[in-house]
Order: C-alpha cells, then sequence, then structure tokens
C-alpha cells in the first residue's frame, strides 16, 4: 500500500462523484451546478498539492541558506583567530625589536666611558713607564716625581668617574632588559626607577637635542610591573623623538621639551602625566592612536604597534587606564593612572 | 489600457504589464509583507485588462525565482484567471522561466501547468544567477 498524503480529499472527491450520479437520476437540474462545486473542491485540492512544495521547497532554501551561514559564520571565526595570532606575533616581535634597539643604544652610550677610562690608563701606564726607566737609571727628579703624581691623580680620577658611569649604564640597563623580559612583578623606587629607564634614552634625546624634566615624589614605592612603566616610558619619549618635532619636510626635529610628572592624586593610586610640547596629534587621528598597526609614518619604520602594547601594558599588566590629550600645535599628553601595588588576578591562587 | 510598472523592492517583484503590447512579466525575489496590498492592485489591472473587448493574444513571463506561499497562491489565482479567458477563446502562453540546475523549480512549473489546458504553457532554462 502506497502512502497518500491526500488520500482523504481523494476519498471525498469520489463519494462527490458518486453522489453527483444520485443527484443526477433524483435532480438532473441541480447537477451541473453540483459538478462545478466538485470541480471547485478538486482544483483547490490540486492547489493544496503544490502550496505543499513550494513550502517545502522554502524550507530546503532556508536549511541550506542557514548551513551556508554556519559555514560562513565559521570560516570568519577561524579568520579572526588567525589575525589574533598574527597580531599577537607581531606584538612579540615589536617587543623583541625594541629590546634590539635598547641594546644597541646602551651599547653605544657604554662605548664612551669606557673609551675615555682606556684611554686614561693608556695615558697613566706610558707616564709610569717613564717614571720607572728614569728611577732604576737614577736620573729621577724631584719634578718628574711631582708632575707624575699630578698625571696619576688627573687619570685616576677620570678613570674613576668614567667607569663608574660604564657600571652604572649596565646596572640601568641589566634592569630594564630584566624587567622587559620577564615581566617580573617588585617594587621600585618609582623615581629612581624612572631616571634607570630615561638613562637608556639619553643618547637619542642628547642627538636631537631634547630636554626631559622628571617630577616624582622622592619616597613613592610602587608594588608593580616596573618591565611594563619603562616600555611604556620608552614609547612615549620614542614617539616625541619620531613624531612630535617632525618639519615639514618629515626630518626629526631638535630642542623640544619633554616632562614626566607623577603624583598620588589619592593614596593607593599614582598618576603618571607625560607630555611633550611638539606638533600635537590630528583630532581626527586622536581616537585611533591606540589601536594597532595605526601608523602615520608605515613604510618609515612605523608599525602602529607602540601605543597599542602601550594601552594593553597600561590596562593588562598595570590594571590601570591611559588617556591622551593632544590638538595640532598643542603638544601632546599622556596620562597613565594605575594602582601603586597592582591588584593580585582575578582567581589567581 | 495604461501599463502597470513597479520596480522590484527588497520583498517584491519587478512588474512589468504591458497591455498595449499584450506583454506581462513578473521577475525576481516574492515575499511581500502584506499580500493583499502587493497583489490586489495587480489582480485588479489583469482583470480589468482581460474584460477589455478585443482579445488580442497575451503572453504572460513568469520569472520569480524565490516566492513564499502566499505568492504562490497569488500566482494559481493570476494563471486560473488566464486560463479561463484562453477557454473562452483568447490566444494566451505562459512561460514559466527556471534557472539551470535548479530542479525543484522545474517541477514546480510542471505542477503549476496542470490545471493549464487552454494556456500554451512553457518551460524556460535560463542561465544561473540572474543574467535572464
Ligand atoms: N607624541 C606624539 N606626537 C605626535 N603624534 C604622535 C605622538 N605619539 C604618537 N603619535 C601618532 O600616533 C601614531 C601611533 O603611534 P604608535 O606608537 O602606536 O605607532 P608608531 O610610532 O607610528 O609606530 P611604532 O611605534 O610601532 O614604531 C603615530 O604614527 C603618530 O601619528
Ligand atoms: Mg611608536
Amino acid at each position: 500500500m502506497t502512502f497518500n498524503l491526500f488520500a482523504a480529499e481523494e476519498q471525498a472527491i469520489e463519494q462527490a462523484r458518486l453522489l453527483g450520479e444520485r443527484l443526477g437520476a433524483a435532480a438532473p437540474d441541480l447537477r451541473a451546478e453540483f459538478d462545478a462545486l466538485v470541480e471547485a473542491f478538486q482544483r483547490s485540492t490540486r492547489e493544496q498539492r503544490r502550496l505543499v512544495r513550494v513550502s517545502d521547497r522554502l524550507q530546503a532554501q532556508l536549511g541550506s541558506a542557514n548551513q551556508e551561514l554556519e559555514r560562513r559564520r565559521q570560516e570568519a571565526e577561524s579568520a579572526l583567530a588567525d589575525l589574533r595570532e598574527a597580531q599577537e606575533a607581531m606584538v612579540r616581535a615589536e617587543k623583541l625589536a625594541s629590546l634590539g634597539a635598547l641594546v644597541a643604544g646602551v651599547a653605544h652610550e657604554i662605548n664612551t666611558p669606557v673609551g675615555i677610562a682606556v684611554s686614561c690608563a693608556s695615558h697613566l701606564s706610558d707616564a709610569t713607564a717613564r717614571l720607572r726607566g728614569r728611577a732604576q737609571s737614577g736620573e729621577l727628579s724631584k719634578a718628574d716625581f711631582s708632575r707624575y703624581l699630578t698625571t696619576a691623580t688627573d687619570t685616576t680620577a677620570l678613570i674613576l668617574t668614567n667607569c663608574e658611569r660604564a657600571a652604572k649604564l649596565i646596572a640601568s640597563f641589566k634592569q630594564v632588559a630584566v624587567d622587559r623580559a620577564s615581566a617580573e612583578r617588585r617594587a621600585v623606587h618609582l623615581n629612581r626607577y624612572i631616571q634607570e629607564t630615561l638613562v637608556s634614552l639619553e643618547p637619542k634625546l642628547r642627538q636631537s637635542r631634547h630636554g626631559i624634566t622628571v617630577s616624582c615624589p622622592d619616597g613613592l614605592v610602587v608594588d608593580s610591573y616596573p618591565g611594563a612603566l619603562s616600555q611604556i616610558l620608552t614609547n612615549f619619549v620614542m614617539n616625541s623623538v619620531t613624531h612630535a618635532f617632525v618639519d615639514a619636510q618629515g626630518a626629526e626635529g631638535q630642542g623640544g621639551a619633554l616632562t614626566v610628572t607623577v603624583d598620588e592624586p589619592e593614596p593607593g593610586t599614582v598618576r603618571l602625566v607625560y607630555t611633550d610640547n611638539g606638533r600635537g596629534i590630528p583630532p581626527d587621528h586622536l581616537p585611533r592612536i591606540f589601536d594597532p598597526f595605526f601608523t602615520t609614518r608605515r613604510g618609515e619604520g612605523g608599525s602602529g604597534l607602540g601605543l597599542h602594547i602601550v594601552h594593553n601594558l597600561a590596562v593588562g599588566a598595570l590594571k590601570g587606564t591611559i588617556s591622551v590629550d593632544s590638538a595640532p600645535g598643542q603638544g601632546t599628553r599622556f596620562v597613565l593612572t594605575f594602582p601603586k601595588d597592582t591588584p593580585p588576578e582575578d582567581g589567581a591562587a | 489600457m495604461e501599463s502597470l510598472k513597479l520596480p522590484a523592492t527588497g520583498r517584491t517583484p519587478e512588474v512589468d504589464f504591458d497591455f498595449a503590447q499584450g506583454v506581462l512579466r513578473l521577475s525576481g525575489e516574492s515575499y511581500p509583507d502584506d499580500v493583499a496590498t502587493f497583489f490586489g492592485p495587480i489582480f485588479a489591472a489583469l482583470r480589468g485588462f482581460l474584460a477589455e473587448p478585443g482579445g488580442h493574444p497575451v503572453r504572460f513571463d513568469m520569472e520569480l525565482l524565490y516566492f513564499n506561499s502566499s505568492s504562490a497562491k497569488a500566482l494559481m489565482n493570476i494563471f486560473q484567471m488566464l486560463e479561463t479567458a484562453a477557454r473562452d477563446g483568447r490566444s494566451i502562453s505562459v512561460t514559466w522561466c527556471y534557472e539551470e540546475n535548479d530542479e525543484s523549480m522545474q517541477e514546480l512549473g510542471e505542477d503549476f501547468a496542470e490545471d493549464l489546458h487552454h494556456v500554451a504553457f512553457t518551460l524556460k532554462q535560463i542561465p544561473a544567477d540572474g543574467a535572464s
């Protein structure tokens, strides 16, 4: 027996046909009208069949549209995941690159005091050899000896200060490098730490004759992620150097004034305000500067990740906030606010 | 009698009823928010046209590629009106267009032709993706 969706309708039509025959016999004048009714019912049944097919077709189309939608959604999601991965890779590469720049800067800076110390030492060594020669041949005069003493005093003083300077540079570099690499949490004396960070940037600043003023309460100790702080500060300064003072020809300008001002607007909260008096940022760029890959120097070394990383560090590592205030010709001002003691991760053991 | 021309909207098809030439065409997609508002004027115009004396030949091109159930019922009513006119002696042809590979649309066309005895009905395959 085959299944028929419209079996009941067909049966009704068959009954109507039989009834029509009986009616034909009993009341022939009604037959034609009755047949027209049966015909209308038959057509309506055929239309019903068609409508069922139309609606089945629509359901099938809806089903495949949904599948297509799901497929596209999955494609979009995996594209997004790829993009995130690529972005993270670029962020890591950027961190490494900025570490590389730091190494180069510090190597250059250490070269100067070490060079001076070496030439002083060799000068002292020459003078000592001469003195020994005179003493051995019994020609050493009192004047010779006192001249030697002056030389020795001067050169050893120079050697000492330059070696101390080199040692200080190495120490601060080690600090920054270690913090950057390990992002370790620890308590630091903020003023000292800012100074140490700036030491590594000094070559850049001196080259372009920018002056930087730091004002920070001396006793302020923060228990936080100093590596993040130093990276933020480095980015601020490097951005001022590369963007804020460029002239119409795009050459890096000179003689800007940068400031770092730290205070505690309320107990437990640290506010670091960084400013430059450069050319400022146009209003249509301002909302985008923290976006990854936003840069006005694409093709000239800008990746547009600097301030994105700054934002991530400020919000992520320091659990703080960052805002910018700038207008063309009015300089640029960043305000970084963060808890003096970084609260522990949510749910961290 | 004046032509009836309605541009397609997101949910309604293009209507191009050139009564002077006797060429009527529905094309696109049809799932109107309100069937009565959309099909009401179409039926009125068609009814007026078929009632006119003269009775020169009519061609109806059905180029809907997607339509909902109400539109399907409206289409059947239109076919019925055309069938009645053809039975009364008018020369009427209907062309049912379907995209290649759209077998279910082709089968629907065959179904819709079931009640057309006086109308000359043809199925016409058109290239997929619009370019008709
Ligand atoms: N101090 C500033 N003065 C003027 N414009 C600035 C300053 N700091 C940032 N900008 C603008 O914001 C943009 C984004 O800065 P960001 O540090 O994110 O990228 P970048 O410096 O261009 O590239 P990267 O830092 O990755 O090498 C810069 O391209 C620049 O247009
Ligand atoms: Mg930058």
